[in-house]
């Protein structure tokens, strides 16, 4: 990781002093992780003069997404899309130190110049909105309970001259229920000089991509400047970073079951008394290095170098001991003098093929160790209450770690701020530095909880606060109400480190949606009973039993009676009349 | 509605009327049991369907076959060495294997402590993150290292961990999947998810070190034999009578029985050949444990989480092979795993006659209600009874008639209705509400006193101290009532008033149950009905001596101890082990079962052994004493 940290440092010292000029850089580090797990970390940069983006000539910044910020007024822009969880205790620090990664689903933070509030958050919504088509993701619902300005959390990175920094206004939003998949990838792929048909784009396909067991991309506009100068560049950063799982992607596309391999193919410990033809106790695998090689993986081998990175020497680097066998073609191997990575210079026009044997490798590169382990959880249980805890854990044996922690939480999950308490080692200590709380306004905004904490070395804090649940309006639930409703991850900033946490699931109190069709059903019958009944009253005339008209079978009788007399008497009648 | 409010009060006071609750609250008790009685017809209870369309149970092929079939001997083999290993040791294995497979592992050791007693033990769980999941949502699937009956779980363990290592193959898993492995089949399952929702008591019960998402169901496997099997038993019963979505069980029924062709059974009805009287006794069998309240597996302790869970247990003898186990899970896992959303949609409150038939709450309900609303009408019945003025003598029907025709009509205008009632009904005769109040009162705090012994006696003082119990408790209604005659020499109305409050509550009590845990309510409601039909009597007939002391024998029969004594004798248990594992389920699972039965049940029984051996003092002599004395004074 370091090495691959200083490779990133000469490569930006490269972009920002070697060529003032619009340049395109792309590279692609590969680095195994334990157990039989690959990291692959895709990197695409490039520049252009704030000169050629004030008048709208695009070279190798996209145009589509030059003209939307220019319309938001937007200096500086975030966006990650992020699927899956980072597993730091078995993969060690993350990459790009975190600075390139978001929380689950969608994240986006941007810093718009505006003169008022009202004009930032009218900026921020075409933003959002104009995004939102470019990537095909909801980012229109970044609506204004999802968008928060954080104090403590983030820092621009890129360089604002004074005039326009006291205009600039931080606004973050996340969607944590956004599921990242293809029809994001193709648009990130479109902004791309080479667009995904050469170099190492060529390898970033959706089906390996989203089989990943953790990735990320993201997106960063920065306005980069040399100090003191007005010769100003914006820079545009993309990366992608996955982690695949070497077994899982080498199974062939038309064939991906995992169905049960041959007896015979089972690797078992032979030294087991029982071992037989029938009875198997599996090796454990995990001391061999597992054999893959660039096709396996991806699908197909690296389609050549892109012709647009015109100065870029090593666009392909792999991070492993200098003791693994790699076989290669189309590429010149270059090994650097740590030990640990290696890189290859490709030949133009020329598929890319790198082939890693199986091999008993006692050596590993080693892992960067993370500043902070940070997991966060729900405790409690019911549909009233419930209470959120965050672990954090400083590893370091020497250094303490100040960092700020930040939650932005939806205005129904009500906290109660005064159980906000950290506990370090079990023992309650004063280790919040300073707290930045805003809290929530119904439908409005969510509440937003920046904590600044200091942990000693080698110490956990255990954060924890209550919170209740609100009752949403019938309407508000969304059609699969009963999942729950997506909590954002924390953000824990150290210093331009950043971690998040995993995204939550909050079951609130759900109604029975067949309840108002039962609910209309039992008010028209009341309804339908009382009028009845109060009709009747009104309209029915009462009287004693013997006032009634009676109406009996001898009534009948005797009206029969008289019709039948009345016809004969007229029958009658007649006769004597013709007498 | 004048006319109807006139008519009302006329039919209050009508003579035949208020003879009529007795009879009314017996007829609602036989009809109560009828109702249930009738549940297994055809015409009453329903075929099970699934209601949440995401679940498709057996809608996937299943791999879980050949080469992994090898691994499990494998596994088995390795299981089969532990068997008398200690717990720690055990766990030092799962781990190393469970490693192995590429997942992450984590332990948790807790200690209960029950009736004099200590159960320790360490669980030992393993997590497989959901590929491209976020670990927001998590299903469990559960072996306990030893199931009910203390039986060492020889095929379950090596079952699971070869489909741990099986599940961590696939990409598709859209939720977390625990492999949890406990000590134990009852306290083990029961620290972990405590522990898991946060609500544990440390330091006696470790915290998670690892934590996924939101539990979305458990599936437990307890298959504590090496053979072939014959068909399939789930157990679903939850502490407390709570049980879980009805959806979670027809899916399995339906991938046992539909795609793998495993026939299923429940509530230990080995054989069932769909006759009213299987499925009758099925009925039963699993209202009474709904009654009891009890953990019927491991199951148990994730259903007061609102975690839907059940307890696989192969039977018999048959061809069925543990890998056919393996594909029923595998297949329910996946039809779990396509949940968007958490079970809901299914019945929670329902009765199963057969795997695939079932009485849902709309219908059965009514049957203990009726049995509560019993005790109601004939509390409200004595309440008007008492405040109904008292004949000054016994009179002969015919007298009655005569008395009412001569007695002065008292008009009354409402309105422009009229209403012409007899003097003497209209008048309400002043309650004397103190004494009844603090005899019902009290008998119900008394209750606590039961509640608490048999909670913190320790294990070997169990038994004596119920017998002890249970003799005192056979002459307490007796000391109660001479005492209460002593001191306080109640009225026949007071009498009546003690009554009327502690069957108002019994049936209050019932009837709130019901919606809780019906089963429980009906029981109790059925072994309470005596008691609405006993009066004291001041007669001193021999006759009425000899109907008392059958009564006070029905009594002593019913009373809450004996059938405790009855109840362990039939199912074969010795006293001591029924209220061991009555305060074990009290301290463990927070089973409040003794709470109803020493708090609801106990203190009305109390009420009515005072009651028949109460002697009413007679009213009117009383009060012609008074006048008599009063002029005296005069």
């Amino acid at each position: 990781m370091r090495q691959l940290q200083s490779l990133l440092v000469f490569l930006a010292a490269i972009l920002t002093f070697a060529r003032a000029s619009s340049d395109y850089h792309e590279q692609l580090v590969l680095r195994p992780l334990q157990p039989s797990l690959l990291l692959a970390s895709f990197n695409f940069q490039s520049n252009t003069t704030w000169a050629s983006f004030e008048q709208q000539n695009f070279r190798y910044f996209p145009r589509s997404l030059g003209q939307i910020l220019q319309h938001a007024n937007t200096r500086e822009l975030h966006l990650r899309f992020s699927l899956g969880q980072w597993d730091a205790e078995n993969w060690g620090a993350r990459p790009w130190k975190g600075a390139r990664e978001g929380g689950t689903g969608v994240e986006l933070w941007a810093w718009v110049e505006a003169e008022t509030d009202e004009e930032a958050d009218g900026r921020w919504l075409t933003l959002t909105n104009a995004l939102s088509g470019l990537f095909c993701a909801s980012l229109n619902f970044i609506d204004s309970t999802r968008t928060t300005r954080p104090v403590l959390s983030f820092q621009p990175s890129g360089y604002h001259t004074n005039s326009t920094a006291s205009k600039l206004h931080l606004l973050h939003g996340t969607l944590p229920r956004e599921v990242v998949c293809t029809e994001n990838l193709t648009p990130f792929l479109k902004l791309l000089p080479c667009k995904g048909k050469a170099g190492i784009s060529s390898l970033l396909d959706g089906h390996k991509l989203f089989d990943a067991s953790w990735q990320s991309m993201s997106l960063d506009v920065t306005p980069i400047c040399r100090s003191g100068s007005e010769d100003c560049q914006l820079q545009i950063t993309q990366t992608t970073d996955m982690v695949l799982d070497i077994q899982r992607s080498k199974r062939p596309r038309d064939n991906p079951i995992p169905r049960p391999i041959p007896s015979e193919e089972l690797k078992c410990d032979t030294s087991k008394p029982y071992n037989s033809f029938d009875t198997c106790y599996p090796l454990d695998i995990s001391a061999q290095e597992e054999e893959w090689s660039l096709s396996q993986i991806f699908g197909h081998t690296m389609k050549g170098s892109c012709p647009l990175a015109e100065n870029e020497s090593y666009p392909v680097c792999i991070n492993v001991p200098h003791a693994r066998d790699i076989y290669t073609s189309g590429a010149r191997e270059h090994k650097d003098e740590s030990g640990y990575m290696r890189c290859f210079e490709l030949t133009p026009q020329e598929d890319f093929e790198m082939i890693l044997p199986p091999q008993d490798l006692s050596e590993r590169a080693p892992l960067e160790q993370p500043l902070l382990y940070a997991e966060r959880s729900f405790i409690g249980y019911g549909q009233e209450r419930g209470g959120v805890q965050a672990i954090l854990t400083n590893p370091s044996p020497t250094d303490a770690v100040d960092f700020v922690y930040m939650e932005s939480l939806p205005w129904f999950m009500k906290l109660y701020l005064h159980t906000l308490k950290a506990k370090i080692n079990g023992n309650s200590e004063d280790v919040i530095q300073e707290m930045y709380y805003r809290p929530a306004l119904d439908r409005k905004r969510g509440t937003q909880l920046e904590v600044r904490i200091l942990i000693p070395a080698n110490s956990t804090v255990v954060l924890t606060y209550d919170f209740e649940k609100a009752i949403l309006r019938y309407t508000e639930y969304p059609p699969d109400a009963n999942r729950g409703f997506d909590i954002a991850p924390a953000v824990i900033t150290i210093g331009n480190v950043s971690i998040r946490t995993t995204s939550l699931l909050l079951p609130l109190p759900t109604p029975d949606f067949s309840m108002p069709y039962n609910v209309i059903i039992l008010t028209s019958t009341i309804m339908a009973l009382a009028f009845g009944s109060i009709f009747n009253l009104l309209v029915r005339r009462f009287v004693a039993a013997d006032e009634a008209e009676k109406w009996d079978v001898r009534a009948l009788r005797l009206i029969i009676k008289g019709a039948i007399s009345r016809f004969a008497r007229r029958f009658m009648k007649k006769t004597t009349k013709k007498d | 509605m004048a006319s109807l409010l006139s008519s009302g009060v006329l039919l209050r006071r009508n003579p035949h009327i208020l003879k009529l609750p007795p009879y009314l609250s017996f007829l609602c008790v036989l009809i109560g049991v009828a109702w249930l009685l009738v549940l297994p017809l055809d015409n009453y209870s329903r075929n099970t369907y699934i209601s949440e369309n995401a679940l498709l149970p057996g809608q996937v092929h299943t791999y879980f076959a050949g080469s992994d079939q090898n691994v499990f001997r494998g596994y088995k083999r390795e299981i089969d060495a532990l068997e008398d290993k200690p717990n720690i040791e055990v766990n030092d294995k799962l781990e190393e294997i469970l490693k192995a497979s590429g997942l992450k592992v984590a332990r948790q050791s807790y200690e209960y402590k029950s009736a004099g007693q200590t159960y320790t033990g360490e669980n030992i769980y393993a997590i497989l993150h959901a590929p491209r999941g976020d670990a927001t949502e998590a299903i469990v699937l559960v072996a306990a290292w030893k199931n009910m009956e203390g039986k060492l779980n020889r095929s379950g363990i090596p079952l699971i961990l070869t489909l741990a290592r099986y599940f961590k193959r696939w990409s598709l898993w859209s939720k977390d999947i625990i492999f949890l492995v406990t000590a134990d089949s009852t306290a083990g399952p029961q620290a972990w998810v405590d522990a898991y929702h946060d609500t544990h008591q440390s330091p006696a019960i470790d915290s998670l070190p690892l934590k996924s998402g939101a539990l979305q169901g458990a599936i437990v496997i307890d298959y504590p034999f090496d053979h072939r099997f014959h068909s399939l038993h789930i157990a679903y019963d939850g502490i407390n009578g709570q049980l879980p979505n009805l959806d979670l069980l027809n899916t399995v029924v339906s991938i046992a029985s539909g795609q793998m062709g495993i026939g299923v059974s429940l509530q230990q009805m080995w054989q069932h050949s769909d006759s009213y009287q299987d499925r009758l006794q099925t009925m039963l069998r699993g209202m009474m444990n709904q009654g009891l309240g009890h953990a019927s597996g491991p199951h148990s302790s994730f259903i007061p989480y609102h975690v839907d869970a059940i307890t696989l247990q192969p039977f018999g003898d048959g061809w069925q092979d543990e890998m056919a186990m393996g594909r029923v899970i595998e297949s329910t896992f996946r039809s779990l795993n396509n949940l968007l959303e958490h079970l809901h949609q299914s019945f929670f409150f329902y009765l199963l006659m057969q795997a695939n038939r079932f009485v849902s709450i709309g219908t059965y309900l009514p049957s203990a209600m009726l049995v509560a609303v019993n005790f109601t009408i004939m509390a409200i019945f004595l309440w008007v009874k008492s405040g109904y003025p008292q004949s000054t003598n016994s009179k002969t029907p015919s007298t009655v008639e005569a008395e009412e025709k001569t007695s002065q009509l008292n008009s009354s205008q409402k309105g422009n209705a009229k209403v012409i009632t007899a003097e003497e009904s209209s008048a309400v005769r002043e309650r004397e509400l103190l004494l009844p109040l603090a005899v019902v009162a009290g008998s119900q705090f008394l209750g606590v006193l039961p509640l608490y012994i048999f909670n913190h006696t320790p294990q070997n003082m169990l038994t004596p101290v119920f017998v002890s119990f249970a003799v005192a408790n056979n002459a307490l209604p007796y000391i109660l009532s001479r005492t209460l005659t002593h001191l306080f020499n109640p009225t026949t109305q007071q009498y009546q008033l003690i009554k009327s409050f502690s069957l108002l509550l019994l049936g209050l009590f019932l009837s709130s149950l019901a919606t809780l845990n019906f089963s429980l309510a009906f029981l109790v409601g059925l072994l309470a009905t005596p008691l609405t039909y006993i009066y004291p009597t001041s007669s001193t007939s021999a006759l009425s001596y000899v109907l008392k002391a059958v009564l006070a024998l029905v009594l002593s029969v019913i009373a809450p101890t004996a059938v405790l004594v009855a109840a362990s004798w039939s199912w074969g248990l010795s006293i001591e082990k029924v209220l061991t594992q009555a305060a074990y389920g009290w301290d463990v699972w927070g089973m409040n079962t003794q709470v109803v039965v020493w708090c609801v049940w106990w203190p009305a029984w109390i009420v009515g052994g005072v009651l028949l051996f109460g002697r009413p003092r007679e009213e009117t002599t009383k009060l012609n004493e008074r006048g008599q004395e009063s002029k005296a004074v005069i």
